[in-house]
């Protein structure tokens, strides 16, 4: 009964988007509501799978059409679920039921929404067969399916301006990527002679030959591609921004955690390359680069949604060195970061689009004072924008704090002093984080509210709803990280490091053992140092000391006062004397005391960043090209 | 008893109010030495407490276009951060909750005091407040470098092949070894975390945030009464949380055996320190640039802590 | 049971804010000569504050001009109390040699309660430490007022 489970919820989703087509193309409630009860039923099937995946260590292996291996070469296309896909299927599901949940909200004023579930639905499906196929060509279906699907997605509001411009820099860098993965797939099959992964690890576990470097390249570099490292990001900030909000958010949520996971999946298990110092090494300094581009770019964006989706490409960087590691604790690290990465992106997403939605733009220049219209919103944006820059207890510190500890024992280990780098690169990088949110706090949320803002109200409740999941989950994986630790993270980390059971799962029990596929052992990880509840405990009790000294002391100390009344000039803010009126400074620039010093980096940045296709398309083959030099240089 | 001890910990020694008294004692001191430097005659050392129960005896405005609830909770938010950090430092051989005590979170407990300070300051609506962050924000980022910088030497050198970001275990390694300001390859990295210690309190020159002759105190502008009272006690009490992390990191490794004997050691210690790096340069120096100061710690300051770092990794 | 400490601290720590409406700069240097180790006013705390927010001590320079005197009385509405006004030299007090003046409004009485008015053209900075220390000890008369 289990088994069918995966493939049931893939199938679902793509078979509904039929249905919301034929018959929803009329009725807005009637493809809202197929859609729902469709992304309802995949998630349900998906939690299901938790206990006897995550708790039990089982592996759900499924044929299609129950075309089981003949003589040991696997024919037909599998559905393998070990912890590991189960891990980011879970990613998949929690991200697109909520995304649909804050669509009912935020896109009852678009029309067409007959196709915008459908491709939602199409989207939905692929990233949740990518995660969960065990064939490697189903792999590259998907990944089509997903680039094709996210393409139109970014131009479904083509009225907007930059949308078609969005879309068509998507279209050629993410169709760029696809052939790299193609290309690597068809050398491996020429090398393999099997599709299916199980197999080709087991028949790879001999060595690496050069085709199967060559096609490990082009492969990492293709999914690189899909989870917009550098230099492949260029087409990330405009997708993120033109694309409706709730789509951003399934783009920051699962189509970049669908790159990271083929990484994962290809570094780990597939080709077994993640102790070679060279591979290591390569995508740590790609993930510094990463993570250091995409702040410092962030740090100078005038849009709140362009800003977000750089700091997305900033995120996964820090997953992608911490995943680069080969190490159990970096991978847990990556795992969670990469957890909390949607959750929390997934937040100020769904807070940029309230403002959006509410406001009727995301420009920084033209916003301010929002906190007193929209009180909700602003609470759950600092909750997110404290969880993103790793302020403790969020979910976002004990990420980070595992990648520091991780490329830094990695550091230690190795002797290399560019761990060290790396490490210091991961520190600054989240102070940078802080100061970009701290700027969007005070543009879009604090300062003056603009005279044009009076009327603007609070998000309808089922916009709101979806945030408040969103901020809940951030705290709660922060403070109960050993909890998610034990039993998510774990799981993974060695469904990833231990292959053999993977691979009889799939072809049969002993399959591994004639190969004579290696495993790592793993400890589960020990936080020792940081314990949250200590801290909240101590912070409670101090709360509790300072309230009651404060209420205490009520007699004794000066009244709080306050007043709304706009008569009373004791509660202006002082400008020199100035009435209130005049003292409207936005707050978009804010960090000019920075810029300045960084001038010649900045302008080298937007030289770069030019916005033409061709040179986009251009980095992107330099990439690849010198991924794969790496590869053939250094690792044999 | 153990949830009183641990309540007397929290509230009295070494949290909340040891590290009141002992910030205000240091500001006093700061502020009396300084008038001395200028052949004044100076305020009292009693001055800061005075201000500081003043200000709590004025009313507390909140400002018609700030959030209520951010504006008055920011201060206090800082106000509990700095307190538990003081429960982590070890003051030589005393720890009041040993084994939890982490480098990194000591790191980011100190960025919540000051991201307070900004969320606060913003959620004034004023425009001063609007540059006074942005300041703020930029020094915390220059500063933040060399500080990275020095903990990493700090843990390397301490560690040796494993990692150690412990503070019980620094204090350790220091109790077998000496002091770390005697290994000559952390002279520079003490060097830097001397200068480190005034930016992240904000005395003179580095204190472009809160520049009162230009920008009227940037962040704390709309700030009145006791709100204003508790940011100036966070200011105080970061004074002994920096010297003490200071003393803890470099000078730790002996101890008398007496707690008594060996707190009055460390707020010597600590006393001594604030008037090198902060007193001094106070009084000698004029206030900075932001673009100055940013180059200044990301050239020098985080050359001196890099130079400690790459001597540390060879194994010196 | 703080209240006597905050009371007897309202006097030790009265922090300054200086209004300049229109003086001729001669009243706001003797101000801050006071500062100087000549002087010394921080030894009773005096200390210039930013900010109208953080004052106790509101400096009145200046015949009021007609210019400033919105932005004046908008700024003392900003104090919080307990607070005290001291106007230094004769221009708040009368005018001075500006009065009769279309665009003068002196004397300060007029907009608000001033409590100590320093006279002279400029007062030396001996008797503008005299007023401020007095207007210190306003401040604490009228914190008991306020906490009773």
């Amino acid at each position: 009964m289990m088994q069918h489970f995966p493939v049931l919820a893939v199938m679902l989703l793509f078979l509904s988007a039929f249905i919301v087509e034929i018959f929803g193309a009329k009725s807005k409630a009637v493809a809202q509501g197929i859609a729902m009860i469709a992304a309802t039923v995949s998630a349900g099937l998906i939690y299901a799978l938790i206990k006897p995946v995550m708790i039990d260590g089982q592996i759900i292996s499924y044929w299609m059409g129950n075309w089981a291996p003949v003589e040991e070469y696997a024919i037909g296309i599998g559905y393998e679920v070990d912890a590991l896909s189960l891990f980011f299927a879970l990613l998949v599901v929690t991200t697109f039921w909520l995304s649909g949940l804050y669509s009912i909200g935020y896109m009852n004023k678009d029309h067409h929404l007959g196709h915008y579930y459908t491709l939602y639905l199409m989207l939905s499906g692929s990233v949740l067969g990518l995660v969960m196929t065990g064939d490697i060509f189903n792999l590259f279906v998907m990944v089509e399916i997903m680039t094709f699907a996210s393409v139109a997605l970014t131009a479904f509001r083509n009225f907007s301006e930059g949308a078609l411009e969005g879309a068509f820099k998507y279209l050629v860098i993410g169709s760029m990527g696809s052939s790299f993965t193609l290309t690597g797939i068809a050398l491996l099959y020429a090398e393999c002679h099997t599709l299916n992964m199980a197999q080709i690890a087991s028949i790879l576990a001999g060595g690496l030959s050069p085709t199967a470097i060559a096609a490990f390249g082009l492969i990492i570099a293709g999914f690189g591609v899909k989870s917009y490292m550098v230099p492949f990001h260029t087409p990330a900030a405009d997708a993120y921004t033109v694309a409706p909000t709730s789509i951003s958010m399934i783009f920051s949520g699962m189509v970049n955690k669908a790159g990271v996971y083929g990484m994962i999946r290809m570094i780990y298990i597939v080709f077994r390359a993640m102790d070679k110092g060279t591979v290591q090494q390569m995508l740590a300094i790609f993930g510094a680069v990463t993570m250091f581009l995409g702040v410092t770019m962030a740090l100078a964006q005038h849009e709140f949604k362009r800003l977000l989706a750089f700091h997305s490409i900033s995120q996964i960087g820090y997953v992608i060195t911490a995943v680069s590691l080969g190490s159990a604790l970096g991978l847990t690290g990556g795992l969670f970061h990469a957890m909390n990465h949607t959750l929390f992106k997934g937040l100020l997403f769904l807070t940029a689009g309230a403002v959006l939605k509410q406001v009727g733009t995301t420009n920084l220049d033209k916003l301010g004072g929002l906190s007193k219209r929209m009180p909700h919103t602003t609470i759950c944006f600092l909750v997110g924008a404290g969880a993103i820059s790793g302020l403790p207890p969020f979910n976002g510190f004990a990420s980070k704090w595992i990648i520091y500890q991780a490329i830094y024992t990695k550091a230690v280990e190795s002797g290399k002093f560019v761990y060290v780098l790396c490490t210091i690169c991961a520190l600054v990088v989240s102070v940078m984080t802080l100061a970009s949110f701290i700027k969007v706090t005070q543009a879009v949320f604090f300062g003056q509210l603009r005279k044009e803002h009076e009327n603007v109200t609070e998000a309808p409740f089922s916009m709101r709803l979806p945030m408040y999941i969103m901020a809940l989950l951030c705290t709660a994986s922060g403070v109960f990280y050993d909890f998610v630790n034990k039993y998510l993270l774990h799981p993974a980390a060695n469904a990833a490091l231990n292959i053999s059971k993977y691979i009889d799962a799939m072809m049969g029990p002993g399959y591994a053992a004639n190969a004579r596929v290696s495993d790592m052992s793993v400890e589960p990880v020990a936080f020792s140092y940081w314990n949250p509840i200590i801290w909240l405990v101590l912070f409670g009790v101090l709360f509790i000391g300072a309230a009651l000294v404060i209420l205490g002391g009520r007699n004794e100390r000066g009244q709080i006062l306050s007043s709304s009344d706009p008569s009373q000039a004791k509660y202006d803010t002082f400008f020199s004397g100035e009435k209130e009126m005049y003292s409207q400074v936005g707050g978009s620039d804010l960090f000019w005391g920075f810029k300045s010093n960084w001038k010649g980096y900045y302008k080298f940045m937007e030289a770069i960043h030019s916005g033409i296709v061709n040179d986009y398309a251009s980095m992107a083959v330099v990439g690849t090209a010198v991924i794969c030099l790496c590869m053939f240089l250094f690792m044999r | 008893m153990e949830i009183l001890k641990s309540i007397f910990y929290i509230l009295v020694f070494p949290g909340a109010l040891f590290t009141m008294v002992a910030g205000l004692w240091l500001a006093g001191v700061d502020r009396k030495v300084i008038a001395k430097m200028q052949k004044r005659i100076g305020p009292p050392i009693l001055q800061p407490t005075y201000d500081f129960f003043k200000l709590m005896g004025k009313e507390t405005i909140v400002p018609r276009v700030a959030n209520r609830l951010v504006f008055l909770g920011a201060p206090v938010i800082g106000f509990i951060s700095l307190a538990i950090i003081m429960l982590f430092i070890p003051i030589f051989g005393f720890t009041a909750f040993s084994g939890s005590a982490d480098l990194i979170v000591i790191l980011y407990l100190i960025t919540i005091s000051g991201v307070a300070l900004i969320v606060g300051g913003s959620s004034s609506g004023s425009p001063y407040a609007g540059i006074g962050i942005s300041r703020e924000m930029v020094t915390m980022m220059s500063y933040e470098l060399p500080f990275v910088i020095i903990l990493l030497t700090v843990a390397k050198k301490v560690g040796g092949a494993d990692l150690v970001f412990s503070m019980d275990a620094i204090g350790a390694w220091q109790r077998a070894n000496g002091s770390l300001l005697f290994q000559w390859s952390m002279i520079p990295a003490a060097l830097a975390m001397l200068l480190v210690i005034p930016a992240e309190v904000g005395v003179q020159p580095f204190d472009v945030a809160e520049a009162e002759t230009e920008i009227c105190e940037g962040p704390l502008i709309e700030y009145s009464g006791a709100a204003l009272g508790v940011f100036k006690l966070n200011t105080a009490m970061k004074m002994i949380i920096m010297t003490g992390l200071f003393t803890s990191l470099f000078l730790g490794g002996f101890t008398t055996g007496i707690v008594a004997l060996d707190v009055l050691i460390f707020v010597a210690i600590c006393t001594v320190l604030t008037l090198l790096c902060m007193t001094t340069i106070h009084a000698v120096t004029a206030r900075l640039k932001i673009e100055h100061l940013f180059r200044f710690y990301w050239t020098f300051v985080a050359g001196l802590a890099m130079a400690s770092l790459i001597l540390v990794w060879c194994g010196l | 049971m703080f209240k006597k400490l905050i009371n007897n601290s309202a006097a030790k720590s009265p922090w300054i804010y200086h209004v300049n409406s229109g003086s001729c700069n001669g009243c706001d240097i003797e101000l801050v000569a006071c500062l100087t180790p000549r002087y010394d006013a921080e030894r009773f705390g005096f200390k210039l504050a930013g900010t109208p927010r953080h004052a106790d001590i509101v400096v009145v320079s200046g015949p009021i001009t007609s210019q400033s005197k919105d932005r004046l009385i908008r700024t003392l509405a900003q104090v919080p109390e307990p607070k005290c006004v001291v106007s230094i030299g004769s221009c708040p007090q009368s005018g001075n040699v500006f009065k009769g003046s279309y665009s003068v409004e002196a004397p300060l009485e007029k907009f608000c309660h001033v409590d100590v008015a320093v006279a002279g053209c400029t007062p030396k900075p001996e008797a503008i430490m005299e007023g401020l220390y007095k207007a210190a000890l306003l401040l604490k008369e009228k914190r008991e007022a306020m906490s009773k």
